[in-house]
């Protein structure tokens, strides 16, 4: 197969130079530069001696408050990608398999139409739901339910509920795909073997729709990770996560290298998960390359 | 055991109207090789769906063995379904496939391990359990899709298209083996087909649609040689229909002119009468000779030119022009002695008046 296919010089491969200067300009620079700065003492340009250090990361290590933003910040990606998971999943199901047209394209609009609204826009109607005069609290001590305001901002709680909804239209966009490509014969084969509409989807539908569940709870939990608006607003520096502590140590501590350290901690995080995801993908759904 | 189905005026209206089934209805007896047989659109795939019950009808009911099953839902039916492009499931082996039926019916893993490879043994399928349902072919994939619908021995076997994607030599042993399998197991087995061929091979019995109606229901032979409407006529095999009004010359006592001089004798068994009608005659039932110079026996014989010759190997089509400019589809069975008439060859075409069938419009 290969000898029949070796590399012959192709007129077309050159339109794919821009993207790759670009990539190589916007995305591997920058990453290289950042890896070089979280082992360096200081910054090169301005500073005339600087040598190589693995400080910052021994920092990191040796510190357990940074361990605990780190884990912090794992464990808002990992609620807010379950939580998206459980709304988006019975929303892409409908989705995928509503018959009217007029219906499919009011589901699509109601899962874009908040996606047209900026992300500080809709964190600051999230403020001023969930803040302690806010409409949730108020409703819930008129109604006589509570007598203290509920903690609801300033809170994990309080920035899940925010990232999740930002990142719910990705989850639910994804499987939509995934599920709309599942022959609903399929279920109906399975029902007319006797399986229950709920069996039917535990048996079929859900494992079939594997990938899809894979490929959207690792978008969102990259994305939740990374969100930076969100934690700050609905966490008002209550609650440190890696993003808020890079932006720290860029703008109020000038310490590069330990942000590119953090940002390198980041970074690993997220290929991490790509491994693991293309590893669990290749398990779930190896037979299914024949096809 | 096998059951019968009573499909009592059944009707199908999708939202915006549109009629896919109109007021069916049709016995299908117990044990009985039932195909539902007509062009796509016809409302025979969405009549098999709601006796699988994945659509309700909007009216009527459907009954298996006397009870109702109209609102029962898919899962508690007993029936088994192969679906037109096999619907197996991707995600698991052959065995799988064919077990998951027996599963759904509790049964212990001894006997369903026993059944599947009993199932695998009639399919001729051994040794394949634990490949994946991608790496069979068409056929292998039919063979998994009749195994995992006849192990759970349902009361009914349905079929919708099951051989269509099958290339014709595939097609056609499977067609005898889903025949003597249908037998052996005495299952009544409900065959959605648009091949009219296969629909007359096959069935016991046929029901013919058209735009959401039954035509006509009848065993293969009568549906061929005893058409009673023009679509039926026009849809199974090739036929010549002649439309006129009804006549009286001074040799034939019941005729129909069909114009430009053409009169056609009608069968003795129709009395006289008036108005229009239209009848069928099938190329077979035409003999074809040279062209003779006498004159044409009145009602059942005339003269033409051939335009085109088909040699199908069996048998010869031919295309004549009639004198009366009527064009008429031939078929003579190649003796291999005789030579082929070629186009512009003048002939005479004789028949006999009982062949000709009287249709409904």
């Amino acid at each position: 197969m290969s000898s029949t296919t070796t590399t012959r010089p192709n007129g077309l491969a050159l339109f794919i130079l821009p993207s790759a200067l670009m990539f190589a300009l916007f995305f591997f620079l920058p990453i290289g530069l950042m890896a070089l700065m979280s082992v360096l003492t200081g910054n090169p340009v301005v500073m005339p001696k600087v040598a190589f250090t693995t400080r910052h990361y021994a920092r990191m290590v040796g510190d357990p408050y940074y361990l605990e933003v780190i884990w912090t910040t794992i464990r808002i990606g990992l609620v807010t990608t379950l939580v998206a998971l459980a709304i988006g999943y019975p929303l892409a199901h409908w989705m995928a398999r509503i018959k009217s047209r007029a219906g499919h394209a009011l589901l699509l609009m109601a899962v874009l139409a908040p996606m047209l609204t900026g992300i500080v826009v809709r964190t600051f109607a999230w403020m001023t739901l969930l803040s302690d005069k806010g409409v949730v609290n108020q409703t819930l001590m008129s109604l006589g339910l509570i007598s203290q305001p509920l903690k609801l901002m300033y809170t994990e709680t309080g920035i899940v509920v925010g990232l999740v909804h930002i990142y719910v239209p990705f989850m639910v966009l994804t499987l939509t795909g995934v599920i709309g490509r599942i022959d609903e014969r399929l279920e109906q084969a399975a029902e007319n073997l006797g399986a229950s509409p709920l069996r039917a989807f535990l048996e079929v539908t859900l494992p079939l729709s594997l990938p899809g569940i894979l490929a959207g709870s690792l978008l969102v939990f990259a994305l939740a990770i990374s969100a930076y608006v969100t934690p700050i607003l609905l966490g008002g520096f209550q609650i440190m996560t890696l993003p808020i502590l890079i932006y720290q140590q860029i703008s109020a501590n000038f310490n590069v290298g330990f942000a590119a350290a953090l940002g390198i901690v980041l970074l690993v995080i997220s290929l991490m998960l790509v491994i693991a995801y293309n590893r669990a993908l290749g398990l779930v759904s190896g037979q299914r390359e024949l096809q | 055991m096998s059951a019968s189905i009573e499909i009592a005026g059944v009707s199908k209206v999708y939202d915006g109207g549109v009629r896919a089934v109109d007021a069916v209805a049709m016995d299908i007896r117990q044990g009985e090789f039932f195909s539902l047989l007509g062009p796509s659109g016809c409302g025979k795939t969405t009549t098999l769906r709601m006796i699988a019950g994945f659509e309700t009808p909007s009216s009527g009911a459907i009954r298996v063995d006397g009870a109702d099953i109209t609102h029962v839902p898919a899962h508690k039916r007993d029936m088994g379904m192969v679906f037109q492009n096999y619907a197996l499931f991707p995600h698991r082996t052959v065995a799988e496939n064919v077990a998951f039926g027996l599963r759904m019916r509790g049964l212990d893993k001894a006997t369903i391990t026993a059944k599947v490879k009993a199932a695998l043994a009639m399919v001729e399928l051994s040794g394949l359990e634990d490949r994946r349902p991608a790496q069979l072919s068409g056929g292998q994939q039919q063979r998994v899709a009749l195994a995992r619908a006849i192990v759970i021995a349902p009361r009914v076997l349905l079929c919708d298209e099951p051989l269509g994607a099958l290339d014709k030599k595939l097609r056609q042993q499977m067609q005898f083996e889903l025949k003597q399998l249908q037998k052996k197991l005495g299952l009544t087995l409900v065959f959605v087909t648009h091949d009219q061929e296969e629909a007359l091979a096959m069935s016991d019995r046929i029901a013919v649609m058209n735009g959401g109606r039954v035509e006509q229901v009848g065993t293969p032979t009568e549906i061929y040689n005893q058409p009673t409407t023009r679509f039926v006529a026009d849809f199974i095999g090739d036929t010549n229909i002649f439309r006129g009004e009804r006549t009286t010359t001074s040799t034939v006592a019941s005729a129909l002119d069909v114009g430009k001089g053409l009169i056609l004798a009608l069968p003795p068994t129709e009395g006289q009468g008036t108005g229009v009608l239209s009848v069928a005659l099938r190329p077979e039932k035409i003999r074809l000779i040279t062209r003779t110079d006498a004159a044409t026996a009145a009602g059942s014989s005339a003269h033409g030119i051939v335009e085109n010759t088909n040699f199908l190997g069996g048998a010869v089509l031919y295309r004549v022009t009639l004198e009366s400019a009527h064009r008429v589809l031939v078929q003579q069975p190649n003796a291999g002695t005789s030579r082929l008439f070629v186009p512009g060859d003048g002939v005479t075409l004789e028949w006999t008046p009982a062949d000709l069938v009287v249709l409904k419009d």
